[in-house]
């Protein structure tokens, strides 16, 4: 029904009843009057018992008690709540008018083990607001064309409680100068907007190291949410807290990680502040030394560059992915850790946007966010070959003496499984460290045959392959470390178990594969350079670690030193040691006149460098060769070691290499200055 | 040598005129202040309004619209009012229940009367005077002319009423000024005045069993009412009420839990504010650090006016406020007893059961006993058409007590 209709008969209804009402008073009227003049006696009451004090008595009385059960119920819910519950409200109205603001607090600064600055902090102008802005459509409007932003992401930017509702709201980031000088000369026009002073992640390098360093993000809501009850040393994470996210970042989070100041502030109803009270100053993060020395950081990094160009140059269009390590095998100290492609972490800093996001994670770009080194796996190539050869040795597949003819095919396992040597016209006749300098295949086959007919030892290699630290991970201090894969006959028929019975089986060519490194086998770059820092170091690896030292707070000194601890010890007669350093030093100096030449130029206080070394480089179907070198030095009493891998690259002694020698180049302060360019590498 | 019918007729004559010299000498002789005045109740209202005043003081350190001076204008228009009320013989009233009707719905619906009509910040149920500009709040008035209105009728019946007939008919004229009310949108000023006049008639003398079975009908209709409003939510989507108003009446059930709509916050700050006080209360001039002064506490200086004194003066200064209520109230109960005129006492009654209801309405709200209404509390709210109309109410009862002695 219509609402004015309603009104006019509900008008009509109530002005029958007045009407109504006044006729049925009239009845009432004249047969009680008093007179005021003279007075006039109530009409007659009848009998005693009816005066108005006799009859009103018992109504009083019930007057009164509804009066006093009022009052007493008001008093009684006084009392509950004035003297009983006064502490709770009290508590109540305390939460009420006070606000806890928290100010960030600076992360600590990444160092290079000489103290150069990887990752530091520098000063960022941003323009905040306080919410009550977002009500101004004129003035965000203003803004946002102001800053070159959308008004949309303006205004859910001022209206963002995330910092706490007391505290002016960012809304970007970065702003230009000109931009401050123009809100600040129209203050009137931007009522609520101020110009603050934040910190933000600076990156002197670019994209040096990035994906060891890592990057920093608002904290997830897994991080959010994490439970840190049973954990003293964890951080309860507030919304907006930059976090570190991946790599050094993430991983020494909790000492980068500055403690959130404080700020109790009064406020009144409509949150406006009235007053401050107790503070707490923000505490910066510590700065940490990492292992990493720039210098060779940055040799690892133009080194990969380097044996891209090589590579492209012979024609492998699809170079341009890698890894270089730099390891000191005596302590485990990574020395350098370079992955190609990079990425630049400041793209990072205030979010990033999902372009760039989308970007970094497309395979046409080749993953720049991944840190191939910890977390790429390739098969190993004939960088395993040392590690075969002291396999055949233990087991007593093979003696030092012991001769294998290469004619280029070798048809041990009969005429139908014939395999060829890298080199198919063939090295002649050859023993254990012969066959590891030429890197000559069918001594491993022999190896990888021997194994796989011998009694009770049919996975010694892998055994030998795991002691050495293979199919685990290294215990490096980044997240996400891959592995690898050692496979054997349980491997194989768990991985092909939903194919025929013939597929599961381990056949002999599985093991000459992989004597040689190639087919299941999987390993890390790292893992690669660990093996190489335990034939350097007398069969001891140390567990390679990134964080050298906390800076003590106050810049000097050290607040915590790591110290050096032993990943794994593997016993080795010292001759087979001896064998295999002298078959990897052939490597360098003999094997090819080309490696020769580049890494015969390495002097260090007027003495040449001695190094040894294996290139490797890795088959797999449909992909240009995956190239590898792994070199230490000096030869005497080894205690750098390089490895290097080149995805799709070609062979690695004509591209990984480069890369390699730029970092000994870098480590011995000598150039390399040779410019023979030749193929003549072994495989 | 005069006739015996000359000389009946001088006796007569004499009869009458000393007759009217006496009265005349009565009539004086009340006229005195001094007996005129029933101190108690005098005592109350000043402390009463001293308190209010002190306690309005305060809250205008904090709060803009609490104006002291205005505050003070209201108490003395308002002492003016009571003085000539206390003047004027109130009996006259009790052959004027016609007009007083009337009058009575004129005045609740005066601020529907085009030029009349006021409405500023969000209030309805306002009227602003002409060329003078004062606003008033009509509806307050409206309380008292419906004490006087209802206590008029039911005095009809010299105390007791014989008839069935007689007491529908009490009932029928008590809900016309009621419904008036609520259809001009005040549900709190209408109990009161329900309230009010529900006690007169009960004063009046209705035989117990009819009182008893009344208030049964209005307990059933009301569960009626939510029964059948549940059913027609659930079976025809239209509810009877809207469901904000009934959960804005209900909030205090469980202030707390509704603590996300505005009468749930509004309640809660009021029950923090009390409950904070303690038993001294946190004391005045801590605008900051209180509930009303930081504005946490809404309309602090009016309706919620005792959250705010509770939250200044604690446990204490409630009692010495309830004690202060109780003595006015008592001592108008006494006037009522000692009162010969059966509407003398009704008026009295009437007023009793008025202040009783408002004042238990008004801090049961501010403390979470009742539903949030919009009422003042007597003496103490901020704003001057409650106070002039309670000082006017406080007259009343002084011309009550002046005019109680049975004329000669």
């Amino acid at each position: 029904m219509d609402a004015q209709l309603l009104v006019i008969i509900a008008g009509l209804v109530l002005v029958a009843v007045v009407i109504i009402s006044l006729v049925a008073l009239r009845g009432y009227s004249g047969k009680f009057r008093f007179d005021t003049e003279n007075g006039t006696a109530p009409r007659a009451s009848e009998g005693e018992g009816n005066t108005p004090k006799v009859m009103f008595k018992g109504r009083f009385t019930g007057l009164i008690a509804g009066v006093g059960a009022a009052f007493a119920l008001i008093v009684a819910k006084l009392w509950s709540m004035q003297m009983v519950s006064s502490d709770y409200y009290e508590q109540l109205a305390e939460e009420n008018r006070t606000r806890t603001i928290t100010t960030p607090a600076d992360r600590g600064r990444i160092l290079d083990r000489n103290g150069v600055v990887l990752v530091g902090n520098r000063p960022s102008l941003v323009v905040t607001a306080y919410s009550s802005l977002a009500d101004d459509e004129v003035a965000v409007r203003h803004l946002a064309n102001l800053l070159g932003l959308p008004y949309t992401a303006v205004r859910r930017n001022i209206q963002d409680n995330s910092e706490g509702a007391q505290s002016a709201h960012t809304v970007a980031t970065d702003v230009s100068r000109r931009v401050v000088a123009y809100i600040q000369e129209h203050a009137s026009e931007f009522d609520g907007v101020e110009i603050a002073q934040r910190s933000e992640r600076q990156y002197p390098y670019r994209t040096l190291a990035a994906q060891l360093l890592g990057y920093t993000g608002t904290a997830t809501s897994e991080q959010l949410n994490a439970d840190t009850t049973d954990d003293p040393g964890a951080i309860a994470y507030e919304s907006g807290d930059v976090v570190g996210q991946a790599g050094v970042e993430l991983t020494y989070e909790r000492v980068l990680q500055g403690i959130r100041g404080e700020q109790t502030v009064r406020v009144d109803a409509n949150g406006n502040v009235t007053g401050q009270s107790a503070a707490v100053e923000a505490q910066p993060g510590s700065d940490i030394k990492l292992t990493i020395d720039l210098a060779i950081q940055q040799a690892c990094e133009s080194g990969l560059e380097k044996a891209f160009e090589a590579a492209r140059q012979q024609g492998y269009e699809n170079a341009g992915a890698g890894s270089c390590v730099c390891i000191d095998c005596k302590t485990g100290e990574i020395l350098g850790m370079a992955n190609a492609p990079s990425y630049d972490p400041s793209s990072f800093v205030g979010g990033i946007s999902q372009d760039v996001w989308d970007q970094l994670n497309d395979e046409a770009n080749k993953y720049p966010l991944m840190n191939r080194a910890i977390a790429g796996q390739y098969m190993s190539a004939s960088t395993i070959k040392p590690l075969t050869a002291l396999a055949a040795l233990n087991y007593g597949i093979m003696t030092p003496d012991s001769v294998v003819t290469c004619t280029g095919y070798w048809t041990g396992l009969g005429e139908a499984y014939g395999q060829y040597c890298w080199d198919h016209s063939g090295h002649g006749p050859m023993n254990l460290q012969s066959a590891i300098t030429w890197s000559c295949d069918p001594m491993f086959y022999e190896i990888g045959k021997g194994f796989y007919f011998s009694d009770g030892n049919t996975d010694g290699m892998q055994q030998t392959y795991r002691e050495w630290g293979l199919g685990e991970a290294t215990g490096v201090d980044l997240g996400g470390e891959s592995t690898g894969r050692v496979p054997d006959a349980a491997w194989k028929k768990e991985a092909f178990s939903s194919y025929s019975s013939d597929d599961q089986a381990w056949n002999p060519g599985d093991m000459t594969n992989l004597a040689i490194g190639q087919g299941d086998i999987l390993v890390t770059p790292l893992q690669m350079a660990m093996v190489y820092c335990g034939l350097a170091n007398g069969g001891v690896q140390m567990v390679p670690h990134l964080l050298k030292s906390v800076v003590a707070r106050d810049g000097e000194g050290d607040a915590l030193s790591y110290e050096a601890k032993e990943r794994l010890r593997v016993e080795e007669d010292s001759s087979y040691m001896d064998l295999v350093h002298q078959g990897l030093q052939g490597v360098i100096y003999e094997e090819s006149a080309s490696t020769a030449a580049h890494f015969s130029n390495i002097y260090q206080d007027g003495q040449q460098v001695i190094l040894a070394g294996k290139s490797g480089t890795g088959e797999k179907t449909g992909e240009d060769e995956y190239g590898w070198f792994i070199a230490y030095a000096p030869y005497d009493d080894p205690q750098y070691v390089v490895a290097c891998l080149c995805e799709q690259a070609g062979f690695g002694a004509n591209s990984a290499m480069y890369a390699v020698r730029e970092v000994f180049g870098a480590i011995y302060d000598s150039p390399d200055d040779s410019t023979v360019v030749a193929s003549d590498g072994a495989r | 040598m005069p006739t015996r019918a000359q000389q009946r007729q001088r006796q007569q004559a004499s009869t009458r005129e000393s007759l009217r010299i006496v009265n005349k000498k009565a009539a004086q002789r009340r006229g005195r202040a001094r007996d005129g005045v029933f101190l108690p109740v005098v005592i109350a209202t000043v402390l009463l309004v001293a308190y209010g005043c002190f306690v309005i003081w305060t809250a205008s350190l904090s709060i803009e619209e609490a104006s002291f001076p205005r505050q003070l204008l209201g108490v003395g228009i308002g002492t003016v009012l009571a003085v000539c009320a206390w003047n004027i013989d109130y009996r006259m009233f009790a052959n004027w229940s016609h007009v007083l009707m009337v009058l009575d719905v004129l005045l609740i619906f005066s601020p529907f009367i085009p030029g009349l009509s006021y409405e500023g910040g969000g209030m309805t149920g306002w009227i602003r005077f002409p060329i003078i500009g004062l606003t008033f709040q009509p509806v307050e008035l409206a309380k008292l002319v419906t004490v006087l209105y209802m206590a008029s009728l039911t005095a009809e019946y010299n105390g007791t009423i014989d008839s069935l007939r007689d007491y529908l008919k009490l009932c029928v004229m008590l809900c016309i000024p009621f419904v008036c009310i609520l259809i001009q949108g005040d549900l709190g000023s209408g109990i009161v005045v329900f309230v009010a006049g529900a006690v007169i008639i009960m004063m009046g003398g209705p035989k117990k069993e009819w009182v008893l079975s009344t208030i049964g009908l209005l307990v059933g209709l009301i569960v009626l009412f939510f029964a059948v409003n549940s059913i027609t939510t659930a079976y025809f989507d239209t509810p009877l009420i809207a469901q904000y108003r009934l959960n804005r009446l209900l909030v205090f059930l469980d202030p707390e839990g509704s603590s996300s709509s505005e009468e749930g916050y509004n309640l809660l700050q009021s029950l923090i504010a009390v409950g904070s006080g303690g038993f001294f209360g946190r004391g005045i001039g801590s605008a900051s650090a209180s509930q009303s002064g930081a504005g946490f506490l809404p309309e602090a200086h009016t309706d919620f006016v005792f959250a705010l004194l509770s939250e200044e003066f604690g446990f204490m200064g409630d009692l010495l406020l309830i004690a202060l209520y109780l003595l006015l109230i008592l001592g108008t109960v006494y006037i009522a007893a000692r009162t010969e005129s059966i509407f003398g006492k009704l008026v009295a009654v009437g007023i009793v059961g008025m202040w009783t209801f408002q004042i238990f309405e008004n801090i049961g709200m501010c403390i979470g006993l009742m539903p949030i209404t919009g009422i003042p509390l007597p003496f103490i709210s901020f704003g001057s058409s409650s106070m002039m109309v309670q000082l006017t109410v406080v007259g009343v009862v002084q011309s009550v007590w002046r005019h109680k002695a049975k004329p000669a």
